[in-house]
C-alpha cells in the first residue's frame, strides 16, 4: 500500500495548467521530497492532497482510499505555506483548537508531547504573533503532529530559516519518522537539506512529474568525478581524453567522470608533462543532478 | 509508539465529526475579544436609545422619548413590514445588524489567519464546517439578544420608564427574535463562504441584508402582508409585542427553512470551489 497514490490528476486556474496529467506514488514510511522549480506545481499538488483545491480531472489516493474519505483526512498533518495560527491567540491555544479540531481525548498530554517533539516545551504561553519565523514552523510542524498522523505534508518547511533553524527542523523530520513511523511529503529548494533526509524523490516540472525514484537509485545515479587545473588545460585534456572516457572542461576545470582512484589520473598526467596546480574529487548530488535532468528536459 | 505500526483508519460519525467542529468554534468564540465587544454594543444600543432619546436638549429643553414603554425596545407592539419611523425600527432586530459583522469578523479571521486550511485538510466533508458555523454564531447572536435585553431593562430601571406588558406576548417576541437567530446566522456565514477573507465585502452585504431594506421597500409598496414572513427580516419583525405561540411557530419554521437553504448552498459553493 502507498501512502499517497495520485493518477493523471490535473488542476488548471484561468486555463493555465499548474499540475497536469500528474502521475505520483509515495511509499508508506518513506520521507519524499518534491522537487521542482518555481511555479511547477509542487504547492499545488499538495493543496490538492489536502483538499484545498478542486482538481479538474484525475484521481487522489490516501492510503487505499479516497482522499476525501473521512477516516483518513483526519490522520493527515499539513504545513502548507504557513502555520495557519491565530496570531493573537497563543502557541497553546492554536495548538489546543487543534486538538479539539481532531477529537483528542487528552489534549493537554497531546500538545505536551508535540511541543517536545518541535523542542518548544517553554514557549506555550506565548503568543504567534511574537514567534519567530523558525518558532512558527515548527509550531506549524507541531501543529500538524497533534493526533498522531499518519501522513504528513510539508511545504517549503525550511525556507526562511538559518543554518542552526534547518538543522533542528531535519532532526525533528528524522525523528518523528523514525519513532512514529510517519510518512512523510516534503517540498523545498534548499536540495542539500532534503538530501541529507529524503528516502524518495520526485522531480516535477511544468506540472508533469518527469521523474520518481528512491535515495538508492539516486545514490546509484550519482557518479563521481574530479576536478583538476594545469597549465596547459588543452594540452592535459587531449591527454587524458586518450586514456579516460568522460573528460570535460566545465566551469574553468578539467573533469573526469567516473574514476574513483585520483592517484590514477594524477600519476597519468605527470608521466605526461603535465604538472597539476588543483585538485578535487567530487560527486554529483541531488543537485547537480536535479540541474543535469531539467537541462536534459529543456533540450527535449 | 513503534515505528512499524498497523495503519488503521476510522471514519469518524456525523456526530463525532460536527462535535469536534463546534468544539473548535466555541472554544474561539469563548476566547475572542470580539465576542464579548459585540454582546458589549448589543447591551449598549438599547440602554442608548431609551435613556439617551429623553434627555434634555443643549439648552435644558425636554425631548419626546423614543419609547415610552421598554419593552418597544424589543419589538414594535404589531408587526410592521415597512418604514413607519425609528421608533417601528429600532429594537431587538438591529442585534442582527451587528450580528452579521461579528459574523463576518469571526469567519473572515478563519480565512486571513489561514486556521481554514487546517480545519479543511483533516475535515474533508464542507457541510461539518457550514453546520458549525452557523450554529456557533447563532449561539452568539441568542447571547447578543440576551444581552440586548438586560440592556434595555437596566437602562428602563434608570430612566422609569414603565415596564407594564403581558408577559406571554413578551416572551413569545423575545423567543421568536432568538430563534431567528439561527436563519441569520446561516445567511451571513453563506454570504462569508463567499466572500472569505474579504471580509470589508462580507460586511457591507451583511449589513445590507440586515437592515431588511428589501424587505422593508417591498413592504412600503405592498403594505404590511404576512407574505414577508417567509423572509428573515419579515419573520423578525413578527415577533412582535402582540406575538403568541403562532408567531414563535413562524419564527422556528422560516429560520429552520432558510438555515437548511443556506447551509445547502454554502456547502455545494465550498466543495465546488478552492479555498484560497
Amino acid at each position: 500500500m502507498n501512502a499517497i497514490e495520485i493518477r493523471n490528476l490535473s488542476k488548471s486556474f484561468r486555463g493555465m495548467y499548474a499540475v497536469n496529467n500528474l502521475n505520483m506514488t509515495v511509499p508508506v514510511g518513506s520521507i519524499y521530497g518534491f522537487i521542482g522549480e518555481n511555479g511547477s506545481g509542487k504547492s499545488t499538488t499538495e493543496k490538492l492532497i489536502c483538499g484545498h483545491l478542486v482538481p479538474d480531472s484525475g484521481e487522489i489516493k490516501l492510503f487505499g482510499r479516497d482522499y476525501t474519505d473521512a477516516g483518513v483526512r483526519v490522520r493527515v498533518g499539513a504545513l502548507i505555506e504557513n502555520a495557519g495560527c491565530f496570531p493573537s491567540s497563543s502557541v497553546y491555544q492554536n495548538l489546543r483548537m487543534q486538538a479539539i479540531n481532531l477529537g483528542l481525548p487528552s489534549p493537554d498530554e497531546e500538545i505536551e508531547r508535540v511541543l517536545t517533539i518541535v523542542r518548544m516545551e517553554d514557549s506555550a504561553t506565548l503568543k504567534f504573533k511574537s514567534c519567530s519565523l523558525g518558532m512558527k514552523q515548527r509550531i506549524g510542524i507541531a501543529m500538524a503532529l497533534l493526533g498522531d498522523p499518519a501522513l504528513l505534508i510539508l511545504d517549503e518547511p525550511i525556507n526562511g530559516l538559518d543554518t542552526d533553524g534547518m538543522r533542528i527542523m531535519r532532526e525533528i523530520l528524522v525523528d518523528i519518522t523514525q519513532t512514529y513511523g510517519c510518512t512523510v511529503l516534503i517540498s523545498s529548494h534548499i536540495l542539500g537539506e532534503l538530501e541529507k533526509i529524503a528516502t524518495h524523490y520526485g522531480i516535477i516540472r511544468q506540472g508533469r512529474m518527469i521523474q520518481e525514484l528512491s535515495a538508492q537509485e539516486m545514490e546509484a545515479r550519482a557518479r563521481i568525478f574530479t576536478s583538476l587545473k594545469t597549465e596547459d588545460m588543452q594540452g592535459a585534456k587531449q591527454v587524458l581524453t586518450a586514456k579516460f572516457d568522460n573528460v570535460r572542461q566545465e566551469d574553468g576545470y578539467l573533469r573526469v567522470y567516473d574514476v574513483d582512484d585520483t592517484e590514477t589520473i594524477v600519476d597519468y598526467l605527470y608521466k605526461n608533462g603535465h604538472v597539476i596546480s588543483e585538485i578535487k574529487k567530487n560527486k554529483i548530488g541531488l543537485e547537480e543532478y536535479y540541474v543535469e535532468l531539467m537541462s536534459q528536459k529543456e533540450n527535449e | 509508539m513503534e515505528k512499524s505500526r498497523e495503519l488503521t483508519f476510522e471514519s469518524p460519525t456525523f456526530f463525532q465529526r460536527i462535535k469536534s467542529m463546534l468544539g473548535v468554534d466555541f472554544y474561539r468564540l469563548f476566547h475572542t475579544p470580539l465576542f464579548y465587544i459585540f454582546l458589549a454594543i448589543a447591551a449598549i444600543i438599547p440602554a442608548m436609545l431609551i435613556a439617551m432619546t429623553g434627555m434634555p436638549g443643549p439648552n435644558g429643553e425636554p425631548s419626546t422619548p423614543l419609547f415610552t414603554n421598554v419593552w418597544q425596545a424589543i419589538a414594535a407592539n404589531t408587526p410592521i413590514y415597512g418604514f413607519e419611523g425609528i421608533d417601528k425600527y429600532a429594537n431587538l432586530n438591529m442585534v442582527f445588524i451587528f450580528g452579521g459583522i461579528m459574523v463576518s469578523i469571526f469567519i473572515g479571521h478563519d480565512y486571513k489567519s489561514g486556521y481554514v486550511k487546517q480545519l479543511f485538510t483533516t475535515h474533508a466533508k464542507k457541510e461539518d464546517y457550514m453546520i458549525s458555523k452557523s450554529l456557533t454564531c447563532a449561539f452568539a447572536m441568542a447571547c447578543m439578544c440576551i444581552t440586548y435585553l438586560f440592556g434595555a431593562i437596566v437602562a428602563g430601571a434608570i430612566t422609569q420608564t414603565s415596564f407594564s406588558v403581558n408577559a406571554g406576548n413578551l416572551i413569545c417576541a423575545i423567543l421568536g427574535k432568538i430563534f431567528m437567530s439561527l436563519g441569520w446566522a446561516s445567511l451571513y456565514t453563506f454570504l462569508n463562504i463567499i466572500f472569505r477573507r474579504y471580509f470589508g465585502i462580507s460586511i457591507a452585504s451583511s449589513f445590507f441584508f440586515g437592515t431588511g431594506v428589501l424587505v422593508i421597500g417591498i413592504g412600503s409598496i405592498a403594505g404590511n402582508t404576512p407574505m414577508l414572513n417567509v423572509f428573515l427580516y419579515g419573520s423578525s419583525v413578527y415577533a412582535c409585542l402582540s406575538a403568541n405561540f403562532i408567531n414563535v411557530l413562524v419564527c422556528l419554521i422560516v429560520s429552520v427553512a432558510w438555515a437548511g437553504i443556506y447551509n445547502v448552498l454554502g456547502t455545494y459553493i465550498l466543495s465546488k470551489s478552492d479555498v484560497y
